[in-house]
């Protein structure tokens, strides 16, 4: 009698079978949540009881309340039999008949079972011919007889007993590696419920067809079907393997605001390819009379690679099965098959040696085994030297360019690859251990890795650099017309999309959920933020605190300056659209980085303090450099003036940073639009108070801002005579100035400019007499040549 | 370069020989078979290669999976160029004789190093103290 003890009292026996059983799965899903897959949901006591009873295991008669399970001496832990086969009844021996099942290995476990059990060996003996002996082993159905004796066994039992039975216990991994080292396959069908659907990996079984009949009434049947074998997972119709690596899968509890729960985590490595039907038949081979000692060495229950037992069975299952009229030929020919094995052999860590000797070793099978009728099962896996392995890419990453640049790079590649790399690495018999799938999966996580919303956002100068190296390899290409030969990496483009995360709420409820997560950080703590109030200021906080407020001005300028200096890129790569929003962006920023320059009060006038405000701050210069350029005229002429006159203020904060001369360039060309009249009052600005001039040659930018502008004014007079600079005495009283100045300051103190303008000596000849001239020849060190 | 181009990538080294050197200073010499994405190795064929001096010795090891983050080094061995006539393979026993003593000689001149510091007042903390960064 199979009590399902962990029933509660109000679960009566009369419950229909049905709902009985969704109960089941409803606690049983808990179950799982709470103690994550694995969870055996065995009775112990039960199973003790089981165990010890199986030795004064009387006949099943009527009526016994004690568990008897055909145990079978093999294993303490195996627990086959209760299956919940609950809506059948009626035992046909027909239906449990057990198609699949053949093979000597079956037969002596059955045996075994009945003969140690005499319950199991009472009903056992009326199904005995039923099952179909050839003399051949099977990896597979061993499992299946024995699970077709112990339902049957159980559906005898539950005939008597009229209850229904408990889930059945799964074969759990110690007990299927108990199998294994019995000498059966590794593979044991799990007629198991559906909670272990998931967990171990366990997919779905092909259950042997004549139990489908008396079967599929039952939803339980239905979940049955889909019940596991080890190595599938009930997703995937892809090989045994790897799926032992996925993690438990997580637990289906409310998702709210986690990341979605993926099936197969991201880091999982790829599967092997295997057909469904591969699959299939190596879970259910047909009868293979084994005449080479296999030993069932295999590296692990789930085996990466096919093991030794799949192979032979990959080999001879078609063989035994005919579903092909005789007439057919073979789709795989013998030489054909060898080679399949034998590539598959060649991954084969070299401790089996026993189990395969070789591709030599699988030739006697053939030889022995020539196959009337074989079905073509697998698609040929890549074979040969891995230069001539197609590529498979991952279409969603790859750009298509890319993968044809790929392709076409493999191609050439393979064409003038070397003659003794080629055959060392076709000789090779541990070469392509890592499929050409596997490559493809970690060149995808690396490519992930890529994967950017706004390319010259994030690699700006890698876009920059491949930009100008394709530049110089167009030049070059022109000259001698190549293919081209240097691929560019297409990173994958992920598109921009917002997610913005709102979190769950119900109607009605009071407040949001309590839920927080990695999307969805609670706020712990509801802090507002109050200023303090000044009442006491100290001088150095006041300072600090303007500082602060400078480099905030200078900040956002400049944001908004690149934004200015790249809207021409934006520009041009915007499509047509957008190119008008994009102008008026480009506009409105420009008017608030002039408006930051202007003064508080009024609207038009660059505001000198600002200006020196921000040239205080090494990075303001910086911007001011970056900004002259993009300024209109007007303003340009002010912040320059504003320089001018500054000047002594400047120069003094400059002396740490000293990087006025960043200033130089953008200056100088705005000097030189300068008109005569503007220029005489830059020049009267710079000269300014007094000292201001001294102290403008004691400074290397102040030195060469003199010298630009009375280069320009040079140039002014000499090109165009009708200038207006001579209109008035004040270009000439101050180029007068500038050179009683510069004839009294001692050499020593003299600053040297960054440059000297050629023209200066022409200048001063206009103004001064020749012996003064030559002082300031040697003083400036103007050559005469220079003119 | 076959697969990504442009880029760094280990796909193009699998199945050659290889010489690693990793962070406790090991020398793993083998056949690149397989990587990950964290530039896990496994090696096939591996053989340790220790130095000491002009003599050299190899202890075949089998198969080896090394963890990333140990590897300092990671490169190409050309098996068509030829090997340096300089260095002489000895036998395990023999080298790894040599690097005992080796290291026995460093112990000592370290030892009398430090005695001779501390004579001064003067200490160096070791480095295994220190953080390895």
């Amino acid at each position: 009698m199979f009590r399902f003890q962990s029933l509660d009292e109000d679960c009566t026996l009369e419950e229909e079978d049905d709902g009985l059983i969704e109960e089941e799965d409803e606690i049983d899903q808990f179950n799982d949540d709470t103690f994550g897959a694995g969870a055996i949901d065995d009775d112990w006591q039960e199973e003790h009881k089981r165990l010890a009873g199986l030795d004064k295991k009387d006949e099943l008669t009527a009526g016994d309340d004690e568990s008897a399970d055909p145990r079978s001496p093999l294993d303490n832990r195996l627990s086959l039999p209760p299956l919940g086969f609950s809506s059948s009844s009626a035992l046909q021996s027909g239906d449990v008949e057990d198609k699949v099942s053949e093979g000597g290995l079956a037969e002596s476990l059955a045996r075994l079972i009945l003969e140690a059990d005499p319950a199991v060996a009472g009903v056992g003996a009326a199904e005995r011919p039923a099952v179909p002996s050839p003399g051949s082993t099977s990896v597979f159905p061993s499992l299946h007889g024995l699970l077709s004796q112990s339902t049957s066994v159980q559906q005898q039992q539950q005939r008597l007993s009229s209850v229904a039975p408990p889930p059945a216990p799964m074969l759990s991994y110690q007990q299927q590696q108990h199998l294994l080292r019995r000498g059966t396959a590794p593979i044991g069908q799990m007629n198991s419920h559906s909670i272990w659907e998931n967990s171990l990996g366990f997919g779905p079984v092909s259950v042997p067809p004549g139990l489908v009949t008396h079967m599929e009434d039952s939803p339980l049947m239905s979940i049955i079907k889909e019940v596991g074998l080890p190595k599938r997972p009930p997703r995937s119709d892809e090989g045994p393997d790897l799926s032992e690596r996925v993690p438990p899968p997580r637990s289906s509890s409310p998702v709210i605001g986690s990341p979605p729960v993926r099936a197969v985590p991201i880091g999982t490595p790829p599967k092997q390819p295997m057909s469904h039907t591969l699959n299939h038949q190596i879970h259910h081979p047909t009868a293979v009379h084994v005449r080479a000692p296999v030993q069932h060495r295999f590296p692990a229950p789930f085996p990466e690679r096919l093991s030794p037992n799949t192979l032979l069975n990959i080999a001879n299952s078609p063989l035994c099965r005919s579903p092909f009229p005789p007439r057919v030929g073979p789709v795989l020919s013998q030489i054909q098959r060898a080679q399949l094995l034998n590539s598959q052999v060649a991954g084969f860590p070299r401790g089996a040696p026993g189990l395969l000797p070789g591709g030599g070793g699988f030739r006697p099978f053939f030889g022995g085994h020539p196959p009337p009728h074989a079905h073509r099962m697998v698609p040929p896996p890549p074979l040969g030297p891995p230069n001539h392995t197609p590529i498979r890419h991952n279409t969603t990453i790859l750009h298509p360019q890319h993968r044809r640049l790929l392709s076409q790079r493999l191609l050439s590649r393979g064409g003038d690859q070397s003659r003794p790399g080629l055959d060392r690495r076709s000789r090779d018999p541990y070469s392509n251990l890592m499929t050409p799938k596997e490559k493809d999966w970690v060149t995808k996580i690396q490519m992930m890795q890529l994967q950017s919303t706004d390319p010259y956002l994030d690699d700006y100068y890698y876009q920059n650099y491949y930009e100008k190296m394709e530049k110089r390899q167009e030049g070059e290409r022109d000259s001698s017309s190549r293919k081209e030969h240097t691929t560019k990496l297409i990173t994958p483009q992920v598109a921009k999309v917002e997610h913005t995360y709102r979190p769950v709420q119900f109607a009605g409820s009071l407040g949001k959920l309590t839920v927080s997560s990695v999307n969805n950080p609670r706020k712990m703590i509801d802090a507002v933020v109050t200023s303090r109030t000044d009442d006491e200021e100290k001088r150095e906080k006041q300072v600090w605190n303007k500082r602060r407020q400078i480099l905030y001005t200078v900040e956002k300028m400049y944001s908004l300056l690149l934004e200015v200096q790249d809207f021409e890129k934006r520009f041009l790569q915007v499509p047509e659209e957008e190119r008008q929003t994009l102008l008026e962006q480009h506009k409105a920023n420009t008017e608030q980085l002039c408006s930051a320059l202007r003064e508080k009060e009024w609207d038009n006038r660059v505001s000198d303090e600002q200006c020196v405000m921000i040239m205080s701050v090494r990075k303001g210069k910086r911007l001011v450099s970056r900004l002259l350029p993009f300024l209109s005229t007007p303003l340009a002429n002010a912040v320059v003036m504003a320089i001018a006159r500054n000047f002594p203020t400047l120069a003094k904060k400059d002396k740490q940073d000293q990087v006025l001369f960043w200033l130089v360039e953008p200056v100088s060309s705005v000097i030189q639009s300068l008109s005569s009249s503007l220029l005489t009052d830059l020049l009267q600005e710079l000269q300014g108070s007094e000292g201001q001039l001294s102290s403008v040659l004691h400074n290397k930018f102040g030195v060469t801002l003199l010298y630009l502008i009375l280069s320009e004014g040079e140039r002014m007079q000499s090109s165009d005579p009708n200038c207006q600079l001579m209109d008035d005495n004040r270009w000439t009283e101050l180029v007068f100035s500038v050179t009683r100045e510069l004839l009294s300051v001692p050499a020593s103190s003299l600053a040297p400019p960054l440059f000297t303008p050629p023209n200066l000596l022409s200048l001063f000849s206009r103004y001064v007499d020749r012996q003064r001239l030559e002082l300031l020849q040697d003083k400036l060190q103007i050559s005469a040549l220079s003119r | 370069m076959n697969y990504v181009p442009g880029t760094a990538s280990l796909i193009d080294d699998i199945d050659k020989k290889h010489l690693v050197l990793l962070r406790d200073g090991r020398t793993l010499i083998g056949f690149l078979r397989s990587i990950d994405q964290f530039a896990n190795l496994v090696f096939h064929q591996t053989v340790e290669r220790i130095h000491v001096g002009k003599k050299f010795g190899d202890i075949p090891r089998g198969i080896f999976i090394v963890r990333g983050e140990n590897v300092v080094l990671l490169g190409e061995i050309d098996v068509e160029k030829p090997c340096d006539a300089v260095l002489q393979q000895v036998s395990i026993e023999e080298i790894l004789e040599e690097q005992r003593l080796q290291q026995q000689t460093k112990q000592e001149t370290e030892k009398v190093k430090l005695q001779v510091l501390k004579d001064r007042g003067l200490s160096i903390p070791k480095a295994d103290n220190l953080d390895e960064y």
